[in-house]
């Protein structure tokens, strides 16, 4: 069972990341915090947890990952809405100072709101962890294709939404 | 599989994420910190009766436990001897042979007799009222001569 210092450490190490995956996955505060808690007294119970364990983080990642499709199902009617409400959702990115950043990252985090859980979670590990899809594949329980396929699939969408948006923004950088 | 991004990918990237609110970490470690210590007591109270059983035995014999040895051994031992008794007297029973009919026949009568001399040892109220009729000598004469 991992004691006091042993559970600070996985924090200080993991909960970032396990945080910002959560709230892309649920885009809920309170959801978050629940599942990064669940996760967390999941750890100081089971003394067996980690013991065989050898990429911590991607176990991690699994964790929390089934943690929130458990959520997403649980939701049920709630989430099917979830479309039409992204924009009232919690943004799973930092403010911008400048307003065309700004106005980017709230469509990326709408856009992101529309992926399936499935693809949202592919795209988000090899953006922002900068996971290989084998890395992906290892904690997500896929296939390495299957894992780059959604990707593919989640890119296209965000492509998609996000061109007029991105062409312009490139066009005034020039 | 190809792994390279492209711009959009890239951009994509650079976005910065939310930080976790860092008043999260005392409160998300203390959770897992009394749900840690609260687990011990909750094995407690899901020991079977057997276990508990076993520990209410252990706490009263410890005390001398030769003592105890000793008056197990004792009543190991009467209940021996006990069985032992109960097989022997019952084994004799049937292997004794049936006594022969001529035997049986004056026991019958010896019983028979005694209890005309005697009387009935326990005899009803009614009984004892009624005043002993006399027999004719004859008849006694012939009861004694056989």
């Amino acid at each position: 069972m991992p004691r006091g210092p042993e559970l600070e450490r996985l924090y200080d190490e993991h909960a970032q990341a396990l945080y910002a995956f959560l709230l892309n996955l649920t885009r809920d505060d309170a959801d978050t915090r629940d599942l990064l808690q669940e996760i967390f007294v999941k750890l100081a119970r089971d003394e067996k947890l980690l013991s065989n364990v050898r990429h911590e983080r991607a176990f991690l990642i699994r964790l929390a990952h089934n943690a929130a499709i458990d959520l997403i199902r649980r939701r049920g009617t709630r989430e099917r809405t979830r479309d039409n409400f992204a924009a009232e959702f919690s943004s799973p990115f930092a403010p911008a100072s400048d307003p065309d950043e700004e106005t980017f990252r709230a469509n990326l985090s709408a856009a992101l709101a529309e992926l399936p859980p499935d693809q949202c979670a592919v795209v988000h590990l090899k953006l922002w962890e900068g996971l290989t899809f084998e890395q992906i594949a290892a904690a997500l329980e896929l296939s390495p294709n299957t894992a780059a396929s959604r990707y593919r699939y989640g890119i296209d969408k965000l492509r998609g939404r996000l061109r007029p948006l991105y062409d312009e923004m490139k066009r005034t950088e020039r | 599989m190809n792994e390279e991004m492209d711009q959009f990918e890239r951009r994509l990237s650079r976005q910065p994420l939310r930080r976790a609110p860092a008043e999260w970490r005392a409160e998300i470690l203390a959770a897992a910190r009394d749900a840690q210590a609260v687990q011990p007591a909750a094995r407690v109270t899901h020991r079977s009766w057997l276990s508990i059983l076993n520990t209410q035995f252990a706490t009263i014999l410890w005390p001398c436990p030769k003592a105890w040895a000793g008056l197990a051994a004792v009543w190991v031992l009467i209940l021996a001897v006990d069985f032992s008794d109960r097989d022997r007297s019952r084994g004799l029973a049937e292997n004794s042979a049936p006594p022969p009919p001529e035997v049986v026949a004056q026991l019958r009568l010896q019983q028979r007799m005694l209890t005309e001399l005697i009387g009935p040892r326990e005899s009803s109220d009614a009984d004892q009222s009624k005043p002993l009729a006399p027999r004719p000598h004859t008849e006694r004469l012939k009861i004694l001569s056989t």
